[in-house]
């Protein structure tokens, strides 16, 4: 561990002495551009390990990075792509994948297509929700964009229409995108991570996705409103793994999802140095899971969150933040298998949310080079039937219900 | 006793200039490719901001950026209304979700000069005491009140041969009505020297517009100097 510090201690002084300057070239007669991110993380928490690190002990597993290419190949066509890794305690692992893939065609201001494997928009950061050198926070607000589950949101394999109008008599200007596409999860993504803690292991999960954005920017300067709504048809495939008397038997396992779908609705408001964002978020997730051609168990999830956040920059190498994140699930289950997980309705309860104060100090060291330091107090730690943040898998003797945690971030970017 | 008396008027045209020298030491600056001689401070906004690469005559536009400064800064104040740090997290946003490209930044007006001169459809900004040879300066329009109206005929105004001797230049900022028919109806004096100012207004007069459905205002900035 003390290597591991000193080895980015070092690391950082050097980048201290370097420049980074984004990649810009000729080819073929087209303007290139590469650019390109990367952070390290460290946690602390005090009680329940949390996002499957051992952070009860401190833990660095918080890395990620990404690489991206575009060009514009005429005056209205553009093509591009990022490559994105990461590892996040259990989550990730290092396994590389197309972040996005884009060819974006833009027929006017108010009309454009762009096709491939498209970043989602959904809210304010889903499609940015990785790109932590953005923002004041080192975590985004974890009731509405839980890190853990990012693959849930953030592509979709197909396409989006998406334009801009400026409305008449000083109205402002309404922007718009509608998206279609096949979302597939990451088998090292939380979802299928907490499924293993029930003997399911998943070999795919994922399924259709479409919905839209609008967003206005009122007349009044600064102040962004919106509105984003999604649909999801999912199914997944897994095994299911129960340990008998006689051995261990490998059965098929399916689910499918009757009516998932998420609305989300923000406000962002910005005065000169200061910004204030505010979001709220539902997540319905009804399914049905199958073994052997028989429905087995019907669950229904209602994930809520909202936040309300403040960022100001106190400096021009300094910015202080500050946000407080509401999270609530209730589950409600059916069929035979209903007795091995109770409904859960009481939000009060800790099991049922997770309440997070937040304040964040970020200092940029170099225009492409900033460390963060955050700390969260949370009360409650969620349901455990659904994932978000704090797993059974690293928490064997039971959740505390409260926890403190303290987050060290570093990124660069160019 | 003439020149003391020309020294003490510029001496105080000079202080005035200095005050009104904010957000009035910028100019646009476009590729001769670019048809229009007037673009709209909403337009702007738009083209910079990169949720527009064309004008409303149809001619493509790349936005061209100074990397810092004070024509920068004055420039992000007055037209885009954001700040640096904004600006950038608003850039990259689009870049690393693959919904936009990073423009062209440099570091000196001589160099925004030079891009913008050779490169096809580039709008790009400096300080209005920037040589702008090779470029076309765009006067800043902004309709307030109704949809944009083209501007037909355009008189240049004179510039003053003493404050031209002194080299006070600057931007003035005008807000002018337009009656329904096109005819410059009123024109005030929102910013910037007084004389230069004066002189604008008594060419705007002479200016023409299209014919609207009822009349309108606009804001416009013109640049004295610099060339």
């Amino acid at each position: 561990m003390h290597r591991r510090i000193v080895g980015l201690v070092v690391a950082c002084f050097c980048a201290g002495q370097l420049t980074l300057p984004a990649q810009d070239f000729k080819l073929f007669d087209r303007n290139v551009q590469i650019h390109g991110f990367a952070s390290q993380g460290f946690v602390y928490t005090n009680t329940n390990n949390w996002l499957t690190m051992n952070t009860s002990q401190g833990s660095g597993a918080f890395t990620d990075f990404g690489f991206n290419v575009s060009t514009s190949v005429t005056d209205k066509l553009r093509v591009g792509a990022q490559l994105y890794d990461r590892n996040l305690g259990q989550l990730g692992q290092y396994h590389p994948s197309l972040d996005w893939a884009v060819v974006d065609y833009r027929f006017k201001s108010w009309f454009g297509v762009r096709g491939g494997k498209v970043k989602t928009t959904l809210g304010l950061y889903t499609d940015s929700q990785d790109l932590d050198f953005l923002r004041t926070f080192a975590l985004l607000p974890q009731s509405v964009y839980p890190t853990d589950i990012r693959d849930a949101t953030i592509a979709h394999l197909g396409g989006d229409i998406y334009g801009g109008v400026s409305l008449r008599r000083n109205l402002g200007a309404i922007s718009y995108t509608a998206f279609a596409g096949h979302r597939s999860d990451s088998i090292y993504s939380g979802f299928p991570y907490l499924a293993a803690e029930y003997g399911i292991y998943y070999s795919r999960y994922g399924g259709l996705q479409y919905g839209g954005d609008l967003r206005w920017n009122t007349p009044l300067k600064g102040l962004l409103i919106g509105a984003s709504r999604m649909n999801e048809d999912l199914t997944g495939k897994a095994t299911l793994v129960e340990r008998t008397g006689s051995g261990t038997a490998f059965v098929p396992e399916s689910e499918r999802s009757r009516a998932d779908w998420t609305n989300q609705f923000y406000g962002e408001y910005t005065v000169g140095k200061l910004r204030i964002d505010s979001e709220y978020r539902r997540f319905l997730h009804d399914e049905q899971f199958t073994v052997l051609d028989h429905v087995v168990l019907e669950t229904t999830t209602d994930v809520r969150g909202w936040y309300v956040s403040g960022a100001y920059r106190v400096m021009k190498r300094l910015a202080l933040g500050s946000y407080y994140s509401h999270y609530s699930v209730t589950s409600v289950a059916g069929g035979p298998y209903a007795a091995l997980f109770p409904n859960q309705t009481d939000t009060s309860l800790p099991a049922n949310h997770i309440y997070d104060k937040v304040i964040t100090a970020r200092v940029d060291l170099k225009k492409f080079w900033n460390v963060k330091v955050e700390g969260h107090f949370m009360n409650g730690y969620g349901a455990s039937t659904y994932p978000d943040g704090f797993y059974p898998q690293v928490n064997p003797r039971d959740f505390k219900p409260n926890t403190s945690a303290l987050v060290v971030k570093t990124g660069i970017n160019f | 006793m003439k020149c003391p008396k020309v020294l003490l008027v510029a001496t105080g045209l000079t202080i005035f200039a200095s005050v009104n020298a904010l957000a009035g030491d910028v100019k646009v600056i476009a590729n001769a490719s670019v048809k229009a001689d007037t673009i709209s401070a909403a337009e702007l906004k738009h083209v910079f901001l990169e949720e527009k690469i064309s004008l409303a005559d149809g001619t493509h536009v790349e936005p061209v950026l100074e990397k810092g400064g004070p024509a920068h800064e004055a420039f992000l104040r007055e037209y885009l209304g954001i700040n640096e740090d904004d600006l950038q997290t608003y850039l990259r946003t689009l870049v690393f979700t693959g919904k936009g490209s990073l423009p062209k930044a440099f570091g000196s007006d001589t160099e925004v000069v030079a891009y913008v001169a050779r490169t096809r459809g580039a709008i790009g900004y400096v300080s209005s005491a920037a040589s702008t040879e090779g470029v076309k300066t765009l006067a800043i329009g902004d309709t307030s009140n109704s949809a944009e109206r083209k501007l037909i005929t355009r008189v240049e105004p004179d510039y003053p041969e003493t404050l031209k001797r002194l080299n006070i230049g600057g931007t003035v900022r005008l807000r002018v009505s337009i009656s329904a028919k096109g005819k410059v109806e009123e024109v005030e004096l929102l910013g910037g020297n007084p004389i230069l100012g004066e002189s604008a207004a008594f060419a705007m007069k002479e200016w023409v517009y299209a014919a609207g459905r009822s009349r309108t205002t606009a804001e416009v900035s013109i640049v004295f100097g610099g060339h």
